[in-house]
């Protein structure tokens, strides 16, 4: 029990003496996270609402697809990205790997079924009359569907959190594409699991407990935007 | 200059395999009440929907101001700024009373303060003057569709329909409604409404449509 508390009052004192190995692996976790999360929601959300709203052949096939890449092992969907940006792989040349932009391709892909599905279901339980709404008002397609997004905002906003709330979390893909580069691709969950095996677990604790407030905090939005959503 | 705003000719639409729609000649004249009147199932939403080019005929021609539908999307979009429709239930979308009217001026271009001026008008000619700044969530139903019919009168379009408008509303809403149509139609506006109330035309001078099982009887 000493153990922990001692770990715990260590923890504690190199969060707020502002270590630089905790704060540096807080801030590429963050930079990673934003960067995928942005581009996962700047594909995903237009994906989701368009498979929500268009009917084509293969549109159940395609949203077991998704819902099956959401529960794609991290470390499979890592291996993957690694063969494609690995030297020998498709995009070699631009010497990707281990580097923040290779583990940011990563965690996009990871975000992208997640963000694309809870976008798909917010439109799906959408109002139906929200197009034609907008449609008889003079709306463009294109115009309809932008109100249709303003509508279920609360929904796609949910479906971004929980994206980030995946990839800020995530371990597998940024140790296997940022190879865990201490100042440069070290994040926090890569910092952890490293720093723990290593037997320092007080810095392992610290990062934990900066990781639970961010998860808490991700937590506590969805929770309001829930709320919100039902009132 | 025709006076016919709409032609349909051999007009079919199907759900599936029912035919919900089978309508062999069809004109509606510029500036005058027509009112579609039969049973529920009788295709009367769906006219109107084929009427506001939501809903494509799986077969047959619709002609608008004299000229053929070709249903590209292009046309389209130009087709539906020149008509409105008021849903049976109206969907209001989230935000102020304001946005909700403005919203049809807004996709037309006006300036700010030439919305913010039509919607002041628009609501007082509905009973709602005041009403800018009320969330559409916290309105009655009476003031709901009335904000609904608000929000078609402001775009000012040469065709209005209506699907239903006095069901389901109060007795005040059903009356303000009644006089805003009568008052439109007499403004030159054509007016194409569905109706179950079989004395509407007693006090709205109009044509009678009648529909059954997705066709119009001979008479």
């Amino acid at each position: 029990m000493s153990f922990i508390t001692e770990s715990l009052r260590k923890a504690v004192l190199l969060i707020l003496s502002g270590s630089p190995d905790v704060f540096s692996a807080v801030g590429t976790s963050l930079n990673v996270a934003v960067c995928s999360i942005v581009l996962a929601s700047l594909l995903g959300i237009p994906a989701g609402i368009c498979t929500a709203v268009a009917e084509f052949r293969l549109k159940r096939v395609l949203m077991v697809l998704l819902n099956s890449l959401m529960a794609v092992p991290t470390v499979v969907l890592g291996l993957l990205v690694y063969g494609l940006i690995s030297r020998q792989g498709a995009l070699g040349t631009w010497n990707l790997l281990f580097t923040p932009s290779g583990m940011i391709i990563g965690l996009t892909l990871l975000a992208l079924p997640i963000v694309t599905n809870y976008s798909l279901a917010a439109v799906k339980g959408a109002d139906w009359r929200i197009v034609p709404t907008a449609l008889t008002l003079g709306a463009s397609w294109l115009q309809s569907l932008v109100q249709l997004a303003r509508e279920v905002r609360f929904g796609i906003f949910a479906a971004v959190i929980a994206g980030f709330g995946r990839v800020i979390s995530e371990v597998g893909v940024a140790m296997m594409l940022g190879g865990n580069i201490r100042g440069y691709t070290r994040t926090m969950t890569t910092a952890i699991a490293l720093e723990t095996s290593k037997g320092e677990f007080a810095f392992g604790l610290a990062l934990g407990i900066i990781l639970m407030g961010v998860s808490l905090a991700i937590n506590t939005v969805l929770t309001l935007l829930q709320e919100k959503r039902q009132s | 200059m025709t006076n016919t705003v709409y032609r349909l000719a051999s007009v079919e639409v199907r759900f599936g395999l029912r035919l919900a729609l089978d309508i062999d000649e069809l004109e509606i004249t510029a500036g005058r009440p027509h009112i579609l009147m039969g049973p529920n199932g009788s295709g009367k939403s769906t006219l109107l929907s084929v009427l506001a080019f939501l809903r494509k005929p799986d077969h047959g021609c619709v002609a608008f101001s004299g000229t053929p539908v070709s249903w590209t999307r292009k046309e389209l979009g130009s087709l539906r700024k020149c008509i409105t429709l008021l849903h049976q239930q109206s969907y209001l979308f989230s935000g102020t009373v304001m946005a909700n009217v403005g919203f049809g001026l807004r996709l037309r271009g006006a300036k700010k303060e030439e919305i913010r001026r039509s919607v002041g008008q628009t609501l007082a000619t509905v009973g709602l003057a005041g009403f800018e700044t009320r969330d559409a969530a916290h309105l009655s139903g009476g003031e709901a569709r009335r904000v609904a019919l608000a929000r078609a009168l402001a775009c000012r379009p040469q065709v209005l329909l209506l699907d239903e408008p006095l069901a389901h509303v109060d007795q005040e809403s059903a009356d303000i409604i009644e006089e805003l149509i009568t008052a439109q139609s007499r403004d030159g506006t054509t007016i194409v409404m569905s109706s179950h109330d079989e004395h509407i035309p007693e006090r709205l001078p109009s044509r009678v449509i009648r529909l059954k099982e997705g066709r119009m009887p001979r008479t």
